[in-house]
């Protein structure tokens, strides 16, 4: 017989585990098995076992390894750039400076839009006719683009697009920790003789140093899972130049219809995946015991 | 040469911004009720913010020794924390070595400090905690390892030197902290409570330290604590503070022998100095202390300061220490034992004289062999004090003479 407690913590815990099993868990294995078989949406039935044929066929597909290394150098970029200039503007935030609530506030609204409004918003801004940007630039006497459709700019904007979104994650994250940061050991560092900059170096970076990892780990991990913004702004294109990893196997599931060698596909994805959220967890534990 | 001078020190602490919120009048409420309930707070609270300290004028000599103590939140820590730069000053001028150092900030003034709370760095090991300082001023790796190992040694944290600060105790870490202070050579000590954590052998231990390390050193030291045995052995002078104000500033023989008010008075000796409500009153130009119906006669050094200063009979306190009461066989008064704590030489005698009580310190070998190791409840014993270790202290709290 179960204790009234633990009866009690079944009851609670049950809607939310069936929610959980309904929604990811089932799918989850059923896209797991999938991946075994040669499944096409043009066709009836799970069509044959071919163990791990489709992973092989996924590996061999060029497109896919494009997709992979477009999605590396997507990621390094945006959270190399979200990093550098999110803790310098963090590090603005910590000191005194006036009016700092206010922009704090700005700097926090692209985190709260959606990421297709913002998608739309910036293909707006940057249609090569009828767009603002363009426009602006020819009051500057400087010839406009098509940014997202030339071939030398539409990653590059795309990594402005996803930067100007995402970087209030990393400013917060970074903030968040500055905040927590102990006071006292930069008053005994000024006793010691430390300057500002010596300070800086010699305790913040250190103290935060698990936060830096953190931050970037878990931010590498959703620019590697990038989808909504390029399906808005780009579909993949001009050619591949955009075509990120999630884009080709949505590509290859629904476009293609081969839906068994796009669960392939998101497995290897995961498995790319796991070392790095498993780090970010690790270090999270350790901080939170030490 | 180091010289720090404090003129008309004040520190404001500005109100937090939830105290704002609340309002200056909530504040003020709230300090009230707080003086109702608790203990005297009387901690000046204005609409610019606390006052922790004020009025502190301190010349502090080359190479002196200066120890503050005084009750909790009385201002201490801020006060050397003014000294070293970490609290900006409200009011006043605070010089050191002759120079104006209000706006210089902490790293300019050459000081070394140890922090109440240590403030070590928790990232480093405390080699590196040692080491920093000298690190900043590009000191030589191999001095650099010298004096960390020297301090270490002095310190015996050697066999720590390679773990961080969170996987030490709080003795250790204290360690630490005066390590970190003392492989420097500064203009200035300052030192908050450095002692505080340490079991008594080892407090012992490193107070003789310190003194050595004066003597090596040789510069200015500002020290603050709460053990009187410290603030006697250690201070050239005692600065007594309450509340934010300077009661006293003296030597541990001055403040002891002659406490400028009751609370000095109080505050310096253990046991307490026993307090007895009475008056100083005059017959045929002899002055005199009635107590439990005994007249005590002002001894004629006493006599020569009432005519000088003009001293009038009035109501007075009257405090006498306890190792002052000596226990006679004759004449005197009949006290009743309460207590009796054998405290191995020497014995705390508590007893009561018409429902007061009053504490006597003995001498065990100087007592009748049957009563060495201490008196029963109940005994009767008879006390008897000299005119001229009383101190009597007027109705202003101050001393009279
Ligand atoms: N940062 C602060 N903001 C506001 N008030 C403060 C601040 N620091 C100290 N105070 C107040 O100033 C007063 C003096 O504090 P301080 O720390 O100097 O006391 P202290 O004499 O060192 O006490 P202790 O012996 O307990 O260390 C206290 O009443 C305290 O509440
Ligand atoms: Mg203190």
């Amino acid at each position: 017989m179960l204790s009234d407690r633990r009866k009690n913590i079944a009851i609670f815990l049950l809607p939310s585990l069936v929610m959980l099993i309904v929604t990811v868990v089932v799918p989850l294995l059923y896209s797991f098995a999938t991946s075994f078989f040669s499944l096409d949406l043009k066709y009836k039935g799970w069509g044959e076992f071919v163990g791990l044929g489709n992973y092989f066929s996924a590996l061999k597909d060029q497109y896919f390894m494009g997709s992979i290394k477009t999605t590396v150098i997507f990621s390094v970029i945006v959270v190399a750039i979200e990093f550098i200039v999110g803790f310098a503007i963090a590090l603005l935030f910590n000191t005194n400076v006036k009016g700092k609530n206010f922009f704090f506030s700005i700097v926090i609204i692209p985190m709260m839009i959606t990421p297709v409004a913002v998608g739309l918003t910036w293909r707006l801004l940057l249609h090569s006719t009828l767009g603002v940007v363009n426009w602006f630039l020819s009051l500057l006497g400087i010839a406009g683009k098509a940014w997202l459709a030339d071939n030398a700019t539409a990653l590059a904007t795309v990594i402005f697009i996803d930067v100007w979104q995402q970087i209030s994650y990393m400013v917060l994250v970074l903030l968040a920790g500055l905040v927590s940061l102990p006071k006292e050991p930069y008053e005994a560092a000024s006793i010691d003789g430390a300057s500002k900059w010596q300070s800086f170096k010699f305790i913040t970076m250190p103290l935060m140093a698990p936060t830096f990892l953190v931050a970037i780990l878990l931010r590498l991990i959703t620019a590697f899972k990038t989808y909504d913004l390029i399906y808005v702004l780009t579909k993949g294109g001009p050619g591949t130049s955009t075509e990120v990893v999630s884009y080709y196997i949505y590509k290859t599931a629904f476009t293609h219809l081969k839906t068994s060698k796009a669960a392939a596909m998101s497995f290897i994805l995961l498995i790319i995946l796991i070392p790095v959220s498993y780090i970010a967890t690790r270090i999270l534990k350790n901080r939170n015991e030490g | 040469m180091a010289t720090v001078t404090l003129k008309g020190i004040k520190k404001i602490y500005p109100l937090s911004d939830d105290d704002k919120k609340k309002g200056k009048k909530g504040l003020f409420k709230k300090h009230e009720e707080e003086i109702e309930h608790e203990e005297k707070v009387n901690l000046q609270i204005t609409d610019q913010g606390t006052v922790a300290v004020q009025e502190f004028n301190l010349d502090i000599a080359d190479k002196e020794f200066i120890v503050l103590v005084g009750p909790s939140g009385c201002g201490k820590s801020t006060t050397l924390r003014m000294i070293a730069g970490l609290e900006t000053i409200s009011e006043g001028e605070l010089y050191i070595d002759g120079q104006l150092v209000n706006n210089k900030p902490p790293k300019d003034r050459d000081i070394a400090m140890v922090f109440q709370n240590y403030a070590l760095y928790p990232h480093m090991s405390v080699y590196d905690n040692l080491a920093f300082a000298l690190k900043i001023r590009k000191t030589p790796k191999d001095i650099i390892d010298k004096k960390v190992r020297d301090a270490a040694e002095i310190l015996g944290i050697t066999e720590y030197l390679h773990r961080k600060p969170k996987a030490l105790s709080g003795g250790q870490r204290q360690r630490v902290a005066i390590g970190r202070a003392i492989v420097r050579e500064p203009q200035v000590f300052l030192m908050d409570e450095p002692l505080s954590n340490l079991d008594a052998k080892l407090r012992n231990q490193m107070r003789a330290e310190i003194i050595k390390l004066r003597q090596r050193i040789d510069t200015t030291f500002i020290y603050v604590t709460h053990d009187q045995t410290e603030a006697m052995t250690l201070g050239d002078r005692i600065v007594i503070m309450k509340d934010g104000f300077i009661q006293q500033i003296g030597t541990p023989y001055e403040v002891f022998h002659h406490p400028a008010n009751l609370f000095v008075a109080g505050f310096i000796g253990t046991p307490q100095m026993n307090f007895f409500k009475t008056e100083l009153a005059e017959e045929n130009g002899q002055y005199y202390v009635p107590l439990f119906g005994v007249k005590f006669p002002m001894d004629a050094a006493h006599m020569e300061q009432i005519k000088e200063k003009g001293i009038k009979p009035q109501e007075i306190t009257m405090g006498i220490r306890p190792e002052d009461v000596s226990i006679c066989y004759e004449g005197g008064v009949e006290a009743t034992v309460d207590v009796c704590e054998m405290m191995g030489s020497s014995l705390h005698i508590h007893t009561t004289i018409e429902d007061k009580e009053i504490v006597v310190i003995a001498q065990s070998k100087e007592l009748p062999e049957d009563k060495q190791l201490g008196f029963a409840h109940g005994d009767k014993i008879r006390l008897h004090f000299d005119g001229h270790v009383l101190h009597l202290f007027g109705l202003d709290e101050k001393n009279l003479f």
